[in-house]
């Protein structure tokens, strides 16, 4: 009795030898900063000497604000439509390359390329695609009569956020193909031949049979996609740094200039928290609108 | 039966080769624009193949922008923040694969949702921690928070690979007398090898893309990694698209490499979460 108790403490233990240098990283790196963070947006600092406890004055201050709002809506469309065209084109591309035909694994290759360049030089080569006066968009554009003159895509504010949502999709779509595509492979050829006996069009197939197979991936990649664009920073601050007047503003690109350019820590700090609030609300949303799986 | 598939095969070849092109041209623009001439890139119309194409671009580069710099502080704190997390999330994933102890849910819950957090909310934080303690413009501050973005996720991908071998091995081995550390190391490690380098693979990609933590924690050009380093090419110098596009293609060759060679063990290892459930 005594050595049975005596190996299973000693498993136990080998357990907990064997992670704790990653759960250490992670209470000092992820979950301190995370806390440090909410104690932050208590005050008004500039992490310096000034440190005025406000409470929760900045929290009241930003949920009544409507431009805080207006950020929102700003975020949550950019990533809409980001997300969307992900999934249009993420699924359009997985069917058309689960059929077996030759040279797919060319086209595969081919279309995954938008994942592996930097996010950086993403928004680069757009910035450069989208060039008031010299970009290629333009000039096919013009040469097709689509427009008369050249536009300014990035400095107009009606067209900023499109273009932006454009370059977004680019890069993103390929993790959301991949994700789909294995999730189509996954699905037993033996149903779409039974379904096939049964009589059942391509379009009944894909609704009874495809859609349900794909479920639990649809949920994942639709879960983290959201909130992997809805904080989304990089390839916005490369094309436009929030403007023009606004019209790009999303709310990484404002809490980064309220605490970088604008130096109020603390607010920034609880625009933060409130962000996370939303992702949380996001996760939690879509979890109840597609059924319990994706615990 | 056959038939009805055989007349969607064109049409899934248009849609095909529709949206390679729209992937390819801006890639084959980059390169374009980086075998031109200065004065060729503002030519109108715009020149798929340069009058005069040039390869003195990826030259000179070297010479007008500290760009060599920039890449050995990201090869640097991305290879040693992968190293790092490598080890401690093969640790995470064995200690989670083969043992059994009070809390083992919930530290893979906790990983997990650690992923879950927007990063941006540790943006301030970690501007004031790293500077108390004086880890701003150090190889050390970015290595810490690149390891805390990948520890979480190689540490799943690694508990797939280790689940997916027999924990017979393991007795095989403890019953010889090896002890567990070297059971782990020298049976078991070995075999998750294509584990590990799909696992490297997402650690140095997550690294070298990294922008925003870089972008606030360093603050001189010797310290600036390189996706920083180009972004900020653009508003510090007058723009010269040849020469954006030159380091644009160089930023991504490192990922290209990876990718290639290895993008089988990735594709596998992340989609395989996803779809086992």
């Amino acid at each position: 009795m005594g050595e049975r108790l005596r190996t299973a403490n000693r498993r136990e233990l080998g357990g907990y030898l064997f992670i704790f240098p990653a759960f250490l990283v992670m209470l000092m790196l992820v979950i301190y900063p995370l806390i440090y963070g909410g104690y932050i947006s208590l005050f008004n600092t500039n992490l310096m000497a000034r440190w005025n406890l406000v409470g929760l004055k900045y929290y009241l201050r930003i949920l009544t604000d409507s431009v805080f709002w207006s950020k929102i809506r700003i975020t949550i469309s950019f990533t809409f439509w980001t997300v969307l065209g992900h999934f249009i084109l993420g699924m359009v591309l997985a069917l058309m390359l689960n059929v077996k035909i030759p040279g797919r694994a060319v086209f595969r290759a081919i279309l995954l390329t938008p994942w592996l360049f930097p996010e950086v030089v993403v928004a680069l080569v757009w910035k450069w695609l989208y060039n008031p006066m010299y970009g290629l968009i333009n000039h096919f554009l013009v040469q097709l009569h689509v427009i008369a003159a050249p536009i300014s895509w990035l400095g107009s504010p009606s067209a900023a956020l499109p273009a932006v949502i454009i370059a977004a999709i680019w890069k993103g779509y390929p993790l959301i193909m991949v994700m789909l595509l294995a999730g189509l492979q996954a699905i037993p050829q033996e149903l779409y031949e039974a379904a096939q006996i049964d009589g059942a069009s391509p379009i009944q197939a894909f609704r009874y049979i495809t859609l349900p197979g794909l479920r639990y991936v649809l949920v994942v990649s639709l879960i983290l996609d959201t909130v992997w664009w809805f904080k989304h920073f990089t390839i916005i601050w490369v094309l436009t740094q929030g403007g023009p007047v606004d019209a790009t503003n999303v709310i990484s690109i404002d809490i980064y200039k309220t605490a970088f350019e604008y130096f109020r820590f603390g607010e920034a700090a609880s625009m933060a928290v409130i962000v996370f609030f939303i992702c949380f609300l996001f996760g939690y949303g879509y979890r109840r609108m597609l059924g319990d799986e994706g615990n | 039966m056959r038939g009805t598939k055989r007349d969607w095969k064109p049409l899934i070849y248009v849609g095909l080769t529709l949206s390679s092109l729209i992937v390819i041209i801006p890639i084959l623009w980059m390169f374009s624009t980086s075998i031109k001439t200065l004065e060729e890139t503002f030519s109108i119309p715009p020149r798929w193949i340069p009058l005069s194409p040039t390869l003195d671009n990826y030259i000179n580069i070297w010479k007008n922008y500290p760009l060599a710099r920039y890449f050995f502080n990201s090869i640097f704190v991305v290879s040693v923040s992968t190293i790092i997390s490598l080890a401690f999330s093969c640790l995470a994933g064995y200690g989670v694969s083969r043992f059994r102890f009070a809390g083992k849910g919930a530290f893979l819950t906790f990983l997990l949702a650690t992923q879950m957090f927007p990063s941006i909310m540790l943006l301030i934080p970690y501007f004031k921690l790293m500077r108390t303690f004086g880890l701003i413009n150090t190889y050390t501050g970015l290595i810490l928070v690149y390891i805390s973005f990948t520890i979480p996720f190689c540490s799943w991908m690694m508990l797939g690979y280790f689940e997916g071998i027999p924990k017979e091995l393991d007795d095989a081995a403890l019953i010889d007398g090896c002890n567990r550390l070297r059971t782990f190391l020298s049976i078991i490690l070995p075999l998750t090898l294509p584990g590990l380098v799909a696992t490297a693979i997402y650690s140095f990609l997550v690294g070298w893309n990294e922008y925003m933590f870089a972008l606030v924690l360093t603050t001189t050009t010797e310290m600036k990694t390189v996706a920083v380093g180009i972004g900020e090419l653009i508003g510090q110098y007058r723009i010269a698209w040849n020469d954006m596009m030159t380091v644009s293609i160089l930023a991504s060759i490192p990922l290209a490499i990876v990718f290639l060679f290895l993008q089988k063990y990735l594709i596998n290892s992340l989609t395989a979460g996803a779809v086992k459930q």
